[in-house]
């Protein structure tokens, strides 16, 4: 059976190294296609670039759009919350559709989900 | 007639979810029909004087610099509509829940301006009324609620209604509701 364990591995090593390569490579890349002239490029032989807009392009649309996550998480968590008048708040379909064996005498009772109505009973009901 | 028993005047004060004072309202008409009512603050004068004066102040800030006299006509016919709508559809007088024994439960809210809307649950449809908790804008609340039962499941739950919506009182009053309420329904 494969352990799964965050303990460094040769594999993991070699992964992380041709990371930090690749992404050396990729930043160095990035700073030459967004500083050096155009002329410079063609002239060597490289014509086939993105347009050097998108050099800050890319960063200003990641950037918002990171902010925009942000708020729509926010706003999908408050979606996904059920209003006070759904029956999501009292039950679900796991309780409604659990088996309710008696159990055995002086044995602990089996776990289940304990109805509202019992619930309010035991809480407010009760003098305490 | 029974007289109404004021447990507004008890020295417990009841507040709702936001800290601001209301008032709860228990009557027992009758051994098995009882009448609660919760009512929330009035429209305050002073709140409705800020708002217009602001408002007001911004439209004649905007008319010095653009000298469009359609910002002031527009500004006043805001705040008259709004303030007119606020008190027909949003500020909620008082709500009153009836409950009457093997007949059924009334609930009613009573607008600023004298609104009234009404619904009616019969017995038979009610399965429990009980306190609940549940999330309400990045808040847990308790309210209570009316569990309705469900025509093909005899002991399932079809759905909800929550009662007390605008004023959303605290624990200490539910549970005084509750305790009444458990009452009625125990003895139908």
């Amino acid at each position: 059976m494969v352990e799964n364990s965050p303990s460094p591995l040769p594999e993991r090593a070699i992964y992380g190294f041709v990371l930090f390569l690749g992404s050396q490579f990729g930043f160095f890349l990035y700073l030459v296609w967004a500083y050096v002239p155009e002329e410079w490029l063609h002239s060597i032989g490289l014509t086939y670039w993105p347009q050097k807009y998108w050099a800050i392009g890319v960063p200003v649309y990641l950037l918002a759009a990171v902010v925009v996550c942000v708020v729509m998480l926010f706003g999908v968590n408050m979606i996904n919350t059920a209003p006070l008048c759904s029956v999501d708040n009292i039950t679900d379909v796991y309780a409604r559709g659990q088996r309710m064996v008696d159990c055995q005498k002086r044995a602990i009772p089996r776990l289940k989900d304990v109805s509202i109505s019992d619930v309010n009973r035991m809480f407010y009901s009760s003098p305490q | 007639m029974q007289n109404g028993e004021h447990f507004g005047m008890e020295d417990e004060t009841y507040t709702d979810i936001d800290g601001k004072a209301i008032s709860l309202e228990c009557q027992s008409h009758s051994g098995f029909c009882r009448e609660f009512t919760v009512s929330s603050a009035k429209v305050s004068i002073s709140r409705v004087m800020v708002y217009t004066c602001a408002v007001w102040m911004t439209a004649y800030i905007i008319f010095f610099f653009t000298e469009n006299t359609a910002v002031l006509s527009s500004a006043i016919i805001i705040t008259l509509v709004g303030m007119m709508i606020h008190i027909h559809f949003v500020k909620v007088d008082h709500e009153t829940l009836l409950v009457i024994g093997s007949l059924g439960v009334q609930v009613s809210s009573s607008y600023a301006s004298g609104r009234e809307s009404t619904d009616f649950i019969e017995m038979d449809k009610i399965k429990d009324i009980v306190i609940n908790e549940a999330i309400h804008m990045q808040r847990v609340i308790y309210y209570l609620c009316i569990l309705l039962k469900d025509p093909s499941d005899p002991s399932g739950v079809s759905s909800v209604v929550p009662l007390f919506q605008s004023s959303k009182p605290r624990l200490n009053c539910l549970v005084k509701v509750y305790r009444s309420c458990q009452e009625i329904l125990a003895k139908c």
